[in-house]
């Protein structure tokens, strides 16, 4: 045995911290980039709810702080299964068609079949569930492109929400085909999207606790880590002993069962089933899910991020309300802050690592 | 500016006091070196010892913090490649990949250069290109397809194309960066003479490698750099001691470990019949427990695709494989693991490492059930095993919170290996573990494999010397079977080296 045999470091190796990453020197400028790129977006949302609550007396409430959660509840849930696809870098193009898809099948439960409330919240939570297992399967099994697979899907499911009740939207009172209903948007099925529990609506009660559910599941469960492993590099998770093809096909499970559980929700909060009424979600949650790659600097999928960035969108979209903004101003808007974020998330310009 | 128009022995390259400073971290202190015109210079030192760092300055990717650097005695500022290029500068790195074109032929990756720059008009024609790439590839292309796509060509081809294109403009210098990194024995051979080759017609050569033996192969001079410094200059007649020595500071050079008389212990891994391939020879073999099964031979030769075999990552052929005793089939690396292998894998950026992971997340990665407290993982657990892998191998870094990406080559290879010592594997199986790491931690690995007397470890590598410091047994492989076997207290790496590029289908002891 040699000196070297030894443990700790050999002096050949010791270069103190030649192994920083950073690639430039720190000057004011590179700090104030590097905050940018972290918490620029936070400060933007804090600045912004400022500006608001001082030109807006009425923003800065209680009840109005609840209202905007309450409209961005059923998009950050979807966008919160958007982030887990993402993170086993794949892509869920049909959760707007899920939306739809569960919206009709769970007020045809109510109203046409008369099923009763709870039977019909859990067949919009299967079929949404359902989805997912389908895309998984087809993308995992069939081994067709993650896109390609769930824009396939995301066709099929805008069709069927609409074979359900051949084209007709669902309200109390409506029947199919001309029969009487059998049953009705209950009380006890609309309090899920319009009750609320000591003032806080349920939506907003639901969100929290997916959003909580998923920030532990994917940092501080085996399967959260395994996924995110599987989106980081295949082949490393895969030698790894990670079982690649389960794995994904559950990341797609559970991206659609929160579109079924966003579908069912809305449908509570509408108290009706309106046709295609899920096409809006896809790229809302989508955009979602990508502002939030610019929060904390985290740069890829995050759940955190992604509720702070349907949020903010609710936040700015509510303000510019209120300050009587034009309502067809309100994409363009929203296209700014998405594009800003990416930028900021991706640009050299705030984005230490790519400028390597 | 060409090649022949230098004096041999001019200086057509200098460094002359170069710094280089990464924020806090300071790379390079004041190092000066001479290129001239007809030689070759090596330039060695440990992973951050400021090689890559030198070599980008002097390639242009990378300004310095101080001090200039000289093309033929007048300071210059190279602020691109192409700047270096007009220079006179070429350089080959170490990834040839990142600089060819897969799906192009091997006649427009030669062209590429000339095409971008405009030398072939705005529309040239196929003809065009292909009489381009022939006056380039001139004789140094032999046995290479121009109308092939340069995917077809092995590591070895790409890195000939790469230097045949470099050699088009005829620089005064040519930079290479770890050429011989993926190349096999035979084919470092072929490489070697080519750089002599070249040296002869009056290029003046930068030779970047970790292998000292190669060093004294082809350098007229080495300078060996040390935390930043050059730690020491030599010239030919080189000896490797005095090398290992300059790169080490202080420390000798680790001699082979001593083989230990072969264990006697029970057999942990046996294969009995198995293939590396359908129509491949049989193949036995047999490890116990503390030994350390050397395997080498040739790329190509079969070594991964037995490992893999072993390791889950591909079914088994044929035969039998019993881990412990017990029959041992595994249909997925997890089954491996579960039994208590542990599998490196040849290409740990592609196939070991997630980007942007800490050092804790990719050490627990395979085994993160013991990581669990009821069902959620334990950070605190996680950060313990880090630490113990990192004490235990002398991961030089800042804490188990470090991004991976943080650490040096060998220090991200002695996270891949210490994984499975985390895990408390039985059976390591490790394909090519030293390539790309610097003596210093390749020897704290070996060191690892060696100690581990709970373990049985199989480890391939197509480096003979590698593989005689390591091993208590070497099986030598050509062909998908297995030629022989030698005992490496009895051979020297020439001797190997003689054995594993000997023409297959004789078996042999030594």
């Amino acid at each position: 045995m040699t000196r070297l045999a030894e443990p700790g470091p050999a002096p050949g190796d010791v270069l103190p911290a030649a192994r920083v990453p950073e690639g430039k020197r720190r000057t004011p400028l590179a700090c104030v980039r590097d905050a940018v790129f972290r918490y620029g977006l936070l400060i933007l949302l804090v600045a912004l709810i400022v500006l608001f609550a001082v030109t807006q007396p009425a923003f800065f409430t209680v009840f109005n702080g609840l209202s905007i959660l309450l409209s961005v509840a059923v998009v950050a849930i979807v966008a919160l299964g958007v982030t887990i696809s993402m993170s086993v870098d794949g892509f869920d193009l049909s959760v707007g068609s899920n939306v739809s898809f569960t919206v009709m099948l769970t007020a045809a439960s109510l109203v046409y079949w008369g099923l009763g409330p709870v039977l019909s919240l859990l067949i919009g939570l299967a079929a949404g569930t359902a989805i997912g297992l389908l895309n998984g399967l087809l993308i995992v099994v069939a081994r067709v492109p993650d896109m390609l697979a769930t824009l396939g899907t995301m066709f099929v499911f805008a069709g069927a929400s609409l074979l359900i009740t051949a084209g007709q939207s669902i309200a109390n009172g409506a029947g199919y085909a001309g029969a009487t209903p059998r049953g009705s948007f209950t009380e006890a099925f609309t309090w899920f999207g319009q009750g609320d529990v000591l003032g806080v609506p349920v939506p907003v009660i639901v969100l929290v606790v997916v959003t909580v559910a998923v920030i532990v599941f994917l940092a501080r469960t085996r399967a959260g880590r395994l996924l995110r492993a599987v989106g980081g590099n295949r082949e490393a998770a895969r030698l790894a002993g990670a079982h690649v093809g389960r794995l994904r096909v559950l990341a797609y499970v559970v991206s659609g069962f929160l579109a079924g559980l966003g579908g069912v929700l809305l449908t509570a909060r509408l108290g009706r089933g309106d046709v295609n009424v899920g096409a809006d979600y896809l790229l809302q949650a989508v955009s979602a899910a990508l502002i939030g790659f610019a929060v904390l600097g985290a740069n890829r999928p995050n759940a955190f991020g992604t509720v702070v960035g349907a949020v903010f969108v609710g936040v700015v979209l509510n303000g510019l309300t209120m300050v009587n903004a034009p309502y067809y101003a309100q994409d363009f808007v929203q296209g700014l802050l998405l594009v800003g974020a990416l930028v900021v998330s991706f640009s050299a310009l705030f984005n230490r690592k790519a400028r390597a | 500016m060409t090649a022949a128009h230098d004096a041999v022995g001019r200086s057509v390259l200098a460094a002359r006091d170069v710094g280089k400073r990464f924020g806090e971290t300071t790379a390079l202190r004041g190092v000066s070196l001479e290129v001239r015109a007809g030689e070759v210079l090596g330039l060695i030192g440990a992973n951050g010892a400021g090689k890559s760092t030198l070599t980008k300055i002097l390639s242009g990717t990378e300004a310095p913090t101080s001090g200039v650097v000289e093309v033929r005695g007048e300071s210059v500022r190279l602020a691109s490649a192409e700047q270096a290029r007009a220079a006179g500068i070429e350089t080959v790195h170490q990834d040839v990949d990142a600089a060819l074109v897969p799906d192009a032929t091997v006649a427009e990756n030669l062209a590429l250069p000339l095409l971008v720059a405009g030398g072939l008009g705005r529309f040239p024609s196929r003809r065009r290109i292909r009489q381009a790439a022939e006056r380039i590839a001139a004789d140094r292309l032999s046995g290479i397809e121009l109308d092939a796509p340069v995917a077809e060509l092995g590591v070895s081809d790409r890195q000939r194309v790469l230097i045949a294109r470099g050699l088009a403009s005829d620089p005064a210098v040519l930079v290479l960066d770890e050429p011989t990194a993926a190349l096999s024995v035979d084919e470092q051979q072929v490489l070697h003479a080519t750089v002599r080759r070249l040296a002869a017609s009056g290029t003046a050569i930068v030779f970047i490698t970790h292998h000292l033996g190669e060093t004294v192969a082809v350098c007229d001079r080495v300078v060996a750099l040390r935390d930043g410094t050059v730690a020491g200059e030599f010239v030919a007649p080189l000896d490797p001691a005095r090398l290992a020595a300059a790169i080490l500071g202080g420390l000798a050079a680790p001699e082979a470990l001593g083989a230990a008389a072969a264990p006697e212990g029970p057999s942990v891994l046996d294969v009995v019949g198995a293939r590396t391939r359908p129509d491949g020879p049989l193949i036995e073999l047999h490890v116990r427990r503390g030994e350390v099964l050397g395997i080498t031979g040739l790329l190509g030769a079969g070594k991964t695709e037995l490992l893999e075999q072993l390791a889950g990552v591909r079914p088994i052929e044929a035969g039998t494989v019993a881990l412990d005793g017990q029959p041992f089939r595994p249909a997925h690396p997890a089954d491996a693991i579960l039994a208590g292998v542990g599998f490196v894998p040849e290409d740990r950026a592609r196939a070991a490492e997630v980007p942007g992971w800490t050092i804790a997340d990719s050490l627990t990665l395979p085994d993160l059930r013991r990581y669990r407290r009821g069902p959620w993982l334990s950070r605190r657990a996680e950060d313990r095993a880090a630490s113990d892998v990192i004490r235990a191998l002398g991961v030089i870094c800042s804490g188990p919170r470090a991004a991976i990406e943080s650490l040096s080559g060998g220090n991200r290879q002695k996270v891949v290996v210490g994984r499975w010592l985390a895990a408390g594997s039985r059976l390591l199986v490790l394909d090519e573990p030293f390539r790309g790491v610097d003596i210093g931690a390749r020897a704290d690995i070996a060191r690892l494999v060696r100690r581990t007397d709970a373990a049985a470890t199989v480890v391939a590598s197509s480096d003979p010397e590698e593989i005689l410091e390591v091993a208590d047994r070497v099986l030598v492989m050509a062909d998908g079977g297995i030629v022989g076997e030698v005992d490496p207290r009895a051979v020297d790496a020439e001797t190997l080296a003689d054995i594993m590029t000997r023409p297959p289908r004789r078996l042999e002891t030594v």
